[in-house]
């Protein structure tokens, strides 16, 4: 039976969408009250797993699962060995660098050498600033990252921005977009190849529909 | 203090051996009817040996310290190895070689995991100086007797051909060709769709990606393109072994040994690799899900790198990973589940009798069959004391010896 990795939080009604226009109903998982971690298409054709979004690749990697939806924030952070088969579309966000307003800087490279960026997302950082060539202290955090420039913690975050309202709301300004992220529909590679259970007649369909909208 | 093993290593315990044993045991005797002969070679290589070949990564190898100023490393795989010691020191045995090992190899966990193994067990063969068709059949219907004899349930078999990906590839711009390499080797769709190049090269490039299937399928797929006479030439030697492997099995007297129908799949590659043609993975299939338990590929260019001259000899090889395999096997319940106990409990009742015990001991471990003979260790000769050991180490018979020299024989159960 085919496995799929949904991710809980802003994903999870377009993934359940998505597989409902193809014939898997996983809707159970928006239910409130629902629990479980782990249901079944009420046909018993296919299974889910309700897992963290930075968990999915994980899931597909090692192949519990043979397919996910995840953004692509997550691939870029943790560069999972998974099969990336389509953009989705959906989700879409940024991942930007942010300072307080108050702040003098106006642009990435304003920052000082050695000051600190507040981040969920430490390889994209890292990253980032290695290439425009300024060294930083990268402070992991786990979430609410704005708080690292309000309390005066760090310079700046790199996190990812939807709307703009959580940063607004609390008095940062965006400097920079490091990329644009949408949802991507992933596979376990190997089970990708062998094909099992008609897996590439659903990813076919996955793939039209996302193509349709 | 505590003294454990460093994180990735792990020490085998008997039971592990016995498991371990079992596995190696059959696919030696397979080896050896198929007529290869084991090689040894050096646990340490010179990183330049290792590296040669442009298939490992430097960050894989486990580096050791040494007083020469020479870069030295623990071998992650032995085919180099093989090669650099077929081509300096077998110049003078004929053609073809068959070659199997059966050796630890080290490789450094990837960044970012926790404690992963960085010392296993492989199996292997290498058969050097042949190629061709019949070569490549002989390799993959080792591979099946192999898990036949192991009686691994199932399996199957992802084949491609890393020549003709490798010349299919070459119309796109050198720009670009690493990158569609890269992307088809991780099955990014993605990043072909948005690479930018003409909307013919983009669907060549989609299509080599899914160039995978029935095998008569994919071969009437990728015969529809406008190849090159030497594509042409490697379609057709795929085609022919797809029809040898299928007469052999219907040639075959037995079912048990014929390779589970076969997945043709021309995006197999590797971004880095020594492979020259046919290469494949070999994948357990099972409710839990699907792994690699081994990968093989022919490498026609690899050994004159290592021979003085750079004369080169074709070669074709596979291994198998013996912890995956020990993890697909457990579930069948064809493995020892405990170390064997031994036969005899030799048990002398007096200190004087202690070398008229192990006299007797000697005289039944002398015996043709292998039996497993233990001397009672118990000073107080507490005769109820020894009876419960012989039974909790599953000792079916003990030999009372007494002071006399006599032997007394009593059967547990």
């Amino acid at each position: 039976m085919i496995t799929v990795a949904l991710p809980k939080g802003a994903l999870l009604t377009e993934s359940i969408q998505l597989f409902k226009a193809n014939g898997l109903d996983f809707s159970a998982f928006l239910d409130k009250s629902n629990r479980q971690l782990q249901i079944s298409d009420p046909t018993h054709r296919a299974k889910a797993l309700l897992v963290r979004a930075q968990d999915v690749p994980v899931y597909v990697e090692y192949g519990q699962a043979q397919l996910g939806i995840v953004g692509y924030d997550v691939l870029r952070e943790k560069r999972p060995n998974v099969a990336h088969l389509a953009d989705l579309a959906f989700g879409g966000c940024r991942m930007s660098v942010a300072v307080k307003g108050s702040s003098p800087y106006r642009s990435a490279l304003d920052l000082p050498p050695h000051s600190r960026v507040a981040s969920k997302f430490v390889n994209c950082a890292r990253e980032y600033f290695q290439s425009i060539d300024l060294p930083v202290e990268i402070v992991p955090l786990y979430g609410s990252v704005e708080l690292g420039p309000i309390t005066g913690m760090s310079e700046a975050i790199v996190d990812l921005v939807s709307t703009g309202r959580t940063l607004k709301e609390n008095n940062l300004i965006e400097l920079e977009v490091l990329y644009h992220s949408t949802a991507r529909l992933i596979a376990h590679p190997l089970s990708y190849r062998l094909n099992p259970d008609g897996l590439n007649t659903l990813i076919e369909k996955l793939r039209q529909q996302t193509m349709v909208l | 203090m505590i003294y454990q093993p460093p994180s990735g290593a792990r020490d085998l315990l008997p039971l592990d051996v016995a498991q371990k044993r079992w596995i190696e045991d059959r696919l030696e005797q397979v080896f050896h009817r198929w007529g290869y002969h084991r090689i040894i070679t050096s646990t340490v290589e010179h990183l330049d040996t290792l590296m040669a070949g442009g298939a490992i990564d430097q960050s894989a190898v486990i580096e050791l310290q040494d007083t020469q100023g020479q870069r030295l490393g623990l071998r992650p795989e032995l085919t180099a190895s093989i090669a650099r010691a077929a081509v300096t020191r077998l110049a003078a045995v004929t053609y073809p070689q068959r070659l199997y090992y059966n050796a630890n190899v080290f490789q450094r966990t990837a960044q970012g995991s926790h404690g992963g193994q960085q010392e296993y067990y492989q199996a292997g063969v290498e058969l050097l100086g042949a190629s061709g068709v019949i070569a490549n059949a002989e390799i993959l219907q080792l591979l099946s007797d192999c898990l036949t004899s192991l009686g691994l349930g199932s399996w199957r078999l992802i084949l491609g051909d890393a020549g003709l990906t490798h010349s299919l590839l070459s119309v796109f711009p050198d720009a670009l060709r690493d990158k569609v390499r890269r992307a088809i080797a991780h099955l990014d769709r993605v990043a072909l769709e948005t690479l930018s190049m003409s909307e013919e090269l983009k669907q060549r490039a989609l299509f080599l990606m899914d160039l995978r299937g029935r095998p008569s399928d994919v071969l009437q797929q990728v015969s529809s393109l406008d190849l090159s006479s030497s594509q042409r030439d490697s379609v057709n030697d795929l085609k022919t072994l797809m029809e040898l492997l299928q007469e052999t099995a219907s040639a075959s007297t037995h079912s048990a040994g014929a390779i589970p129908a076969l997945i043709l799949d021309l995006s197999l590659i590797r971004t880095f690799d020594y492979y020259t043609g046919l290469v494949f993975e070999l994948v357990s299939d099972t409710d839990q899900g699907s792994r690699v338990l081994g990968q093989g590929g022919r490498y026609d260019n690899l050994l004159g790198l290592y021979h003085p001259q750079g004369q080169t000899y074709p070669g074709i090889g596979f291994i198998l990973n013996i912890e995956e395999l020990h993890q697909a096997l457990l579930p069948g319940g064809q493995l020892p589940d405990q170390t064997p106990a031994s036969d005899w409990l030799v048990a002398p009742m007096t200190d004087q009798a202690a070398p008229a015990a192990f006299a007797y001991a000697q005289k039944i471990r002398e015996s043709a069959n292998l039996v497993r003979v233990e001397i009672s260790l118990d000073d107080a000769h507490n005769q109820e004391q020894i009876r419960d050991i012989a039974r909790l180490r599953k000792i079916n018979r003990i030999a009372w010896i007494h002071a006399d020299g006599l032997p007394e024989i009593e059967a547990l159960n």
